[in-house]
């Protein structure tokens, strides 16, 4: 109880490992994960969060790393946003993370946020998700029972909620190689500057016609829009692609928002397309 | 900071000083509430109810918790506390329904105090709080002000042949309008501490407040003690914008705390508590008709008003409601009226003043309404409005007020000329512009001030009225640099200690320079006087005078009638027909202050109110869902402008003496928050081509609104 006098939220159990051996078994559906704490802080301080342990994995140095291997990038899932912000790697190769991590939140809150601790806590109104979608994105889990690989078009199954399963920990994220002059481009709408987004789009296309679109705020995950990437691939205008973008979204306004930010988000991507 | 060097000491009104309390503020020297830290204090938490109207059957109280000092229910506080006081208003009823400390056998907003949980750390007291067991029966929420049947104020005024001039009327215009309920938001929440020291039976209570007497009498009022045995310190404070005037149910719960528990007790509130339990302004309804001859002259004005109270009135929550139908008739001349208004109970949190209280009401119903009427008419509003403005002044409303000075048609031109307005329409983008104009009551009642010569030939000036953000530190000293001719770094303000300045009023209502800078200058003009009697003319310097008669000083009380500050705003607005976006593209701020004592400070609270008026057309709405629940409890639910969404604004103005204080000063403190959205609504409405829709301008409210 000496912690509890200390801390806002209600009394937890507090550990902080210092390697992912160590963090392993003390995973479970009591425990909780703390990365960069942007969204686990606040919900523990509103006590809405109440895990019995709190795993504070900050001490981890292993997670902390961009490096490119093979022509694919991988992500050690305690990078924080700022730093994959200001890698040269990430912004010459796979620009759409930069794109998309300048509209997360406000500076603080990429210093500390981390690429894992956004795509582990799978908020809906989540830039990075939505942009590791369109990428083909893999995310490593680790379990004291082994290891998997799942991509991130599976991994977001609704609003706080993955299939990543309690004794696993979020080890790395692996982005593919890029085709060679391929576009990206990422829209997004807020009420006001640095809050939550309420709709965005996030575009990648390659030379020749593939390409990925995927809203945000189209449904309670990363929706990937595929008739509008058939129609795209087929060689349709981004205005007409993008009209494709969102017929299931029930929402008129909602709708229109989507795919006016779908049109957005595809004219920049095909803007960094050289013309065939 | 301090003086220019080069400039001569005796003329200071009108001079663009820097505020020289910022460099302290900056450097993070400033001690709020919280930064008072008392060893051995018991911190407290609330237990506040989850519903918005329950019935509580019974409080089960835990005991033996490991650093809990004790669990205060109502039942505790019996012949210890009352409710609070009720304001009245005049020429209207206020029901005596006033605050309780705490909730006895039933709750009428989520988030009202039940129990209060004291323990050695708030982190404990917040754990002890959750077991303690309050057994509610939930009730029927009423959250609709219209649907309410319970009048908490009323107040109904008829001048002239009202049913004649609609009668006789070429055109009526009629157009319904309903602001949101807004949160106040200040940087540093609320908070008080108290200690009771037996022997002496005095109470001391520090409090985050917009001034110092006003907390004294609640609490002399709430827990039946003279004033005499109650000592109120207001340290510095980070903003308030209105919500911090009347005293917190919570502040006197801490003072009987204080005094039961014998030991100090400190409460400094969370942002969470903040949102839910901090009176709110606005959640205001209207609907308006206006009565025209056949030359677009206003006959008559009709209007009927429901402000959603909430389930309590604190001490000035009529009062708001009140100032809104007084300023019905708006700037124009007319003199046949006809308004009321109906002051409601809900199962919210109260309302209460909140930067404008009331005036951005009356400014928003009275000139949507004429822009609505221009439009029917067929005419320009812009010449609507100067067919029909007061051009003659002082002059005495329908509904009972004398505004006192004032050019009207000088701020509108103005405005006019500074905003280049602008329509325009592409398959992307409408553009519009729409004006604004508003008339402010200011100042009234009393403020006090004492000037004292210090040995060292310096001026300490005691002021009733007392800062939160608004730069007296500064403005007082030019006043009274100006006065006896010395340099404002020679002039020591204080202010807040309610046993060391003289008995105020305090800082709101746009009051602090035209009152509590009267009183200034009157304390010190009287302090001249017996200064110059004791040099009598031989050459003295101030030290002199000083050494030759120590403890010179002299106190003044000012009172006067209301002021009437105006103003016309004008604003440019783009709406995004694809997602239906708003842009403020420029803001034109026209205020007439009267004479402007320090035009930066000035420029400062004309751009902050702006701000504070833009935040309340386009994002904020303290909205309930159908059960009562807040759902703006932290800033995910509740948003604030950012500096990026400020557009540029210009801020020009027309000084109009007042002839009711020796400074001609008005008020500027409002004009922004008062003036802006009717502006911004006219303009949204110019660019929809008329379409109207209620604040806050969400895209989905503007994108129906271009389909519709």
């Amino acid at each position: 109880m000496a912690g509890a006098a200390l801390v806002k939220p209600a009394p937890f159990d507090y550990r902080a490992p210092a390697s992912v051996e160590e963090a392993l078994p003390l995973l479970g559906d009591d425990s909780t994960i703390l990365a960069g704490g942007q969204s686990l802080v606040p919900l523990l301080n509103l006590r809405l969060a109440r895990p019995e342990l709190v795993v504070d994995i900050n001490g981890i140095a292993e997670l902390d790393y961009v490096r490119e291997e093979g022509g694919v990038l991988r992500i050690g899932a305690m990078t924080r946003q700022a730093a994959l912000e200001r890698s040269e790697l990430v912004r010459r190769r796979w620009p759409l993370l930069g794109k998309a991590i300048r509209l997360v939140g406000h500076p603080q809150i990429r210093t500390r946020g981390t690429v894992g601790g956004s795509v582990a806590h799978a908020d809906p109104a989540a830039e990075l998700p939505v942009a590791l979608t369109a990428l083909g994105a893999r995310f490593h889990l680790r379990s004291p029972g082994g290891t998997r690989a799942v991509d991130a078009s599976e991994f977001f199954l609704g609003p706080l909620y993955t299939v990543r399963e309690a004794d696993e920990l979020l080890e790395e994220i692996e982005v593919p190689e890029q085709p060679d002059g391929a576009g990206s481009g990422f829209a997004e709408h807020a009420r006001t500057h640095g809050d939550f987004a309420t709709a965005g789009a996030a575009a990648a296309v390659a030379p020749g016609g593939p390409a990925a679109i995927v809203l945000l705020g189209a449904g309670p995950r990363p929706v990937r829009a595929s008739a509008a990437e058939e129609a795209l691939a087929g060689g349709a205008e981004p205005r007409e692609a993008a009209a494709l973008s969102a017929q299931d979204v029930d929402d008129e306004h909602r709708r229109a928002l989507c795919t006016e930010l779908a049109r957005r988000a595809i004219e920049e991507a095909m803007a960094g397309v050289p013309r065939a | 900071m301090g003086t220019e060097a080069g400039l001569s000491a005796d003329r200071f009104v009108g001079r663009p000083l820097r505020r020289r309390e910022d460099d302290r503020i900056l450097r993070g020297g400033t001690r709020y509430l919280d930064d008072i830290d008392p060893p051995g204090a018991a911190q407290v938490a609330f237990v506040r109810s989850p519903f918005a109207h329950a019935r509580i059957s019974g409080v089960g109280v835990p005991d033996g918790l490991e650093g809990v000092v004790a669990v205060i229910t109502a039942a505790d506080l019996k012949g210890r506390a009352g409710d609070l006081p009720v304001q009245g208003i005049q020429g209207g009823r206020v029901a005596e329904e006033g605050h309780p400390v705490l909730a006895g056998d039933e709750v009428r907003y989520a988030g009202q105090p039940v129990a209060a949980v004291l323990a050695e750390s708030r982190a404990l007291a917040e754990d002890a709080a959750e077991l303690v067991e309050v057994d509610y029966e939930p009730l029927e929420p009423v959250l609709d002000a219209r649907s309410s049947d319970v009048t908490l104020s009323h107040w109904h005024k008829v001048t002239g042949d009202v049913e004649g001039a609609f009668d006789s009327a070429a055109r009526v215009v009629r157009a319904s309008h309903a602001l949101p309920r807004l949160a106040p938001v200040p940087m540093e929440p609320r908070g008080a501490i108290a200690s009771y020291d037996e022997a002496e039976d005095m109470l001391t209570v520090w409090v985050s407040a917009q001034d110092s007497h006003r907390q004294l009498a609640g609490l002399a009022a709430v827990l039946g003690r003279p004033e005499e045995s109650i000592h109120v310190i207001v340290p510095d404070v980070g903003g308030a914008f209105g919500s911090k005037g009347a005293p917190a149910p919570e502040t006197m719960l801490v003072a009987v705390a204080a005094m039961t528990s014998g030991r100090t007790v400190k409460w400094a509130e969370d942002r969470e508590e903040n949102f839910v339990a901090s009176y709110q302004g606005r959640g205001v309804e209207a609907d308006v008709e206006l009565a025209f001859d056949g030359d677009a002259r206003l006959l008559a004005v009709r209007a009927r008003i429901w402000a959603d109270l909430g389930g309590y009135l604190m001490p000035t929550t009529a009062i708001p409601g009140h100032t809104t139908a007084m300023l019905m008739c708006g700037v124009y001349d007319v003199q046949v009226a006809d308004v009321e208004l109906l002051g409601k109970r809900t199962h919210k949190v109260p309302t209460g003043p909140y930067r404008g209280a009331g005036r951005p009401e009356a400014a928003y119903f009275v000139e949507c309404t004429v822009d609505i009427a221009a439009r029917e008419l067929g005419i320009d509003p812009l010449e609507l409005r100067r067919r029909n403005l007061i051009r003659e002044l002082p002059y005495e409303t329908a509904l009972g007020w004398t505004y006192d000075s004032g050019d009207y048609a000088r701020c509108l031109d103005l405005a006019e000329e500074l905003v280049r307005p602008e329509r325009r329409s592409d398959p992307a983008r409408l553009v519009g512009t729409g004006f604004g104009m508003y008339v402010e009551r200011a100042g009234g009642q009393f403020e006090t001030a004492e000037a004292e010569l210090l040995p060292d030939g310096r001026l300490l000036v005691r002021s009733g009225s007392s800062p939160h953000g608004q730069g007296h530190d500064t403005t007082f000293a030019q006043l009274a640099a100006e006065r006896l001719g010395v340099g404002v770094d020679d002039v020591e303000l204080r202010f807040g200690d309610s046993k060391e300045v003289p008995r105020g009023v305090g800082t709101f209502a746009s009051r602090s320079v035209a009152m509590g800078g009267s009183a200034v200058v009157q304390a010190v003009d009287a302090l001249k006087e017996k200064i110059e009697a004791v040099a009598g003319g031989r050459g003295m310097s101030l030290r002199q005078v000083a050494e030759a008669q120590p403890g010179l000083r002299a106190s003044a009380r000012f009172e006067s009638d209301l002021v009437f500050s105006s103003g016309a705003y004008g604003a440019v607005v783009e709406i995004e027909r694809a997602t239906g976006r708003l842009r403020v593209l420029r803001v034109v701020a026209v205020d007439d202050a009267g004479t402007i004592v320090n035009p930066i400070l000035a420029e400062g609270q004309v751009i902050g109110g702006t701000a504070q008026g833009l935040g309340q057309c386009l994002v904020e709405e303290a909205a309930y869902d159908e059960e009562g629940n807040p759902t703006f409890a932290s800033f995910v639910g509740y948003s604030l402008l950012t500096a990026a969404e400020m557009p540029p604004v210009v801020a020009k103005f027309v000084e109009t003496p007042s002839p009711l204080n020796p400074l001609g000063a008005k008020g500027i403190g409002e004009g922004g928050s008062i003036g802006t959205p009717g502006a911004v609504a006219n303009a949204v409405a110019d660019a929809l081509g008329g379409t109207r829709v209620d604040p806050p301008f969400s895209e989905d409210k503007l994108w129906r609104a271009l389909r519709s």
